[in-house]
């Protein structure tokens, strides 16, 4: 509820906006990254599962960056540990957008339904999303990257939906929607035509920092060893494989924090610039 | 809610010394409402929290006879330890008696057959004190940068903070952690590396609370700054805060006097769900420093697939969770209260 009272004029900070060349600095880190970690597993030296030195030698010979626990090589399967953390990021983030614009436009429209969501979005915040993700992806037989995913849609949800209300109820009480409505347009049609056009900047914010969020969620699940399981190459389990041998070979485990907090960064600042700073603070807040 | 219990503000101002002091035990009944309220408003939250629990791990695949079965188990033995742990009644008579079991502190059977409670009983103690610091840590943090930064709009400092708030909270705990391990430990020796659990399993020493705590502020203080960066540039807009510009006040007065009782609402609300995030990253960095809290437990239960006591550790959580929150709602209430 709280989204509406910031949602308001942008505060009286000098601030200029950054120009299309500026934004463009701020998503290039980003999707430089994203596109190296997709195509990593086609630069990487050695193959993944088969040693190539002994287990956790510092960096030299054929290892730019030493062997893990079980001597193979760090360099490769950092190449490869990419692109399933980004995929699974992005596929929550492009899930959670799409679920909660869609129910926070039908929220709006019909305040039954947006204050089941209100209520929604109040019980889920009792509940930290690292652990209501080890409850489910625990509870799922086999386990794997699918359960995590999911859980953390639905975990995501309510609380995106509470931002996406929060930017459509000034527009649902409109003229144009409130014509829209006496014409006797249904619901799908007000979601889609009327109020859609309208939270572009909103929706385009939200993905954004879901995507912020899918990253970090997704990498916590993956270090807990709750997501991937261990013959595949993930950064953060790598961190969480290679931790007992930090002294060995610090770089098995530096290396992909490094990879992980960059993304994060990257990501985010992305973010931040990608969508106009009032609409990226509204969603920001709570 | 707040609209409704706050006080008729006209008759209270205009009232004469004597008449307010007959007012005051009035006015305590009204706050013992108010808080009444609130807490019952809250609890009933986590009720149904407990609920979409019991329901989430009645409705998932897999059980804890299934979790702690071993191979070559035959479906009888499987029936038998159903049986056992009472999984072959009826879903509502269980879910009953587990509701009515919790007051008495009684969270159920873990898949290996221990009380959770028991389980719990010595980690979660220190996952609270772990987080607690934190919280107190990232409060005093993010108030000062914020203001700070508020201070000085749109100059180097506000960027600065500005943008080192915004890089720091999208990094996972676990990051801040090794780098923190890395160097304030390995390579430098000044911290210990692990902590040493004493006789009473508490750590051994406060110096082993040091890097945990770090590790969960960073990024907590990163989110918090924006926030509370944030609520004071709205504040600063609205007439009265102008106005004590106009007036030639010191920056800091108008800040501290004029701006910041304003943002308190809006700042309050922000860290109070930053407490969720806290315990959560709790959790995950003490997996790393070997911290002898919910996290080395829940380990545990993440290789043994127990789910009765992970739903017991989110019990625990949201009950903690929901008493920030309880905090901030009166602090909300007293403040939008005060200034109606």
């Amino acid at each position: 509820m709280s989204a509406t009272a910031t949602a308001g004029p942008a505060a009286g900070r000098p601030r200029t906006r950054p120009g299309r060349a500026r934004a463009l600095c701020r998503v290039a880190p980003g999707a430089l990254l994203v596109l190296l970690a997709l195509g990593g597993p086609f630069l990487a030296p050695h193959t993944l599962d088969t040693p190539v030195t002994a287990p956790y030698a510092p960096p030299g010979g054929g290892a730019l960056l030493g062997g893990d626990q079980l001597g193979r090589d760090v360099l490769s399967r950092l190449l490869h540990g990419g692109t399933a953390l980004i995929a699974s990021a992005l596929l929550v983030a492009v899930a959670v957008t799409l679920l909660a614009t869609l129910l926070g436009c039908a929220a709006v429209l019909r305040p039954a339904l947006g204050r089941a969501v209100e209520r929604t979005a109040d019980v889920s915040i009792l509940l930290p999303s690292v652990l209501g993700i080890m409850l489910v992806a625990l509870a799922w037989p086999g386990g794997g990257r699918g359960p995590v995913v999911a859980a953390a849609v639905l975990l995501g949800v309510p609380y995106a939906v509470r931002i996406v209300a929060g930017a459509a109820a000034p527009l649902a009480s409109s003229g144009y929607v409130e014509a829209a409505v006496s014409r006797g347009e249904g619901l799908a049609y007000l979601a889609v035509r009327e109020l859609l056009p309208n939270l572009r900047a909103t929706v385009l914010a939200l993905f954004g920092l879901r995507f912020v969020e899918g990253v970090y969620v997704i990498s916590m699940a993956g270090f807990l060893q709750i997501g991937p399981q261990p013959p595949a190459a993930d950064w953060a389990l790598m961190v969480r494989e290679n931790a007992p041998g930090i002294l060995l070979n610090p770089w098995g485990v530096l290396a992909p924090s490094l990879a992980v907090a960059l993304l994060a960064i990257s990501v985010n600042l992305a973010a931040n610039s990608l969508a106009p700073q009032s609409v990226y603070k509204a969603v920001t807040f709570k | 809610m707040a609209a409704l219990s706050r006080p008729a503000p006209l008759p209270r101002r205009a009232a004469p010394l004597p008449r307010r002091a007959a007012a005051w035990p009035r006015r305590a009944a009204a706050l013992a409402v108010e808080v009444a309220g609130a807490a019952a408003r809250r609890a009933l939250l986590l009720v149904v929290l407990l609920a979409v629990v019991f329901a989430a791990v009645e409705a998932l695949p897999g059980d804890a006879a299934t979790a702690a079965a071993e191979r070559g188990e035959s479906a009888a033995d499987l029936a038998a330890r159903r049986h056992l742990l009472g999984l072959d009644r009826p879903l509502w008579e269980r879910f009953l008696e587990w509701m009515t079991a919790l007051p008495t502190g009684d969270l159920g059977t873990s898949a290996q057959g221990r009380q959770v409670t028991e389980l719990l009983a010595d980690p979660f103690p220190n996952t609270l004190l772990l987080g607690a610091s934190a919280f107190v840590l990232t409060v005093v943090l993010s108030l000062a940068l914020g203001c700070w930064a508020a201070a000085r709009p749109g100059r180097l400092t506000d960027r600065l903070i500005g943008h080192a708030a915004t890089a720091s909270f999208a990094v996972p705990e676990f990051v801040v952690s090794v780098l923190l391990l890395l160097v304030l430990s390995l390579w430098t020796g000044w911290l210990p590396a692990v902590t040493v659990t004493g006789a009473d399993g508490a750590p051994a020493s406060w110096a082993m609370l040091i890097m945990p705590v770090v590790a969960l502020v960073i990024p907590q203080t990163g989110w918090n700054t924006r926030i509370v960066r944030g609520a004071l540039a709205d504040q600063t807009a609205t007439p009265h805060v102008e106005a004590a510009v106009l007036d030639g006040l010191p920056t800091r007065q108008v800040l501290l006097r004029h701006a910041l009782p304003g943002a308190v609402p809006a700042i309050a609300t922000g860290i109070a769900t930053s407490t969720g995030m806290l315990l959560g990253g709790a959790v995950v960095v003490e997996t790393l420093f070997n911290y002898p809290g919910v996290g080395t437990v829940l380990a545990g239960a993440v290789a043994a697939r127990d789910t009765p006591l992970i739903a017991g550790v989110v019990i625990c959580a949201g009950a903690a969770i929901s008493l920030v929150l309880l905090a901030a709602d009166l602090l909300r209430a007293r403040v939008v209260g005060a200034r109606a």
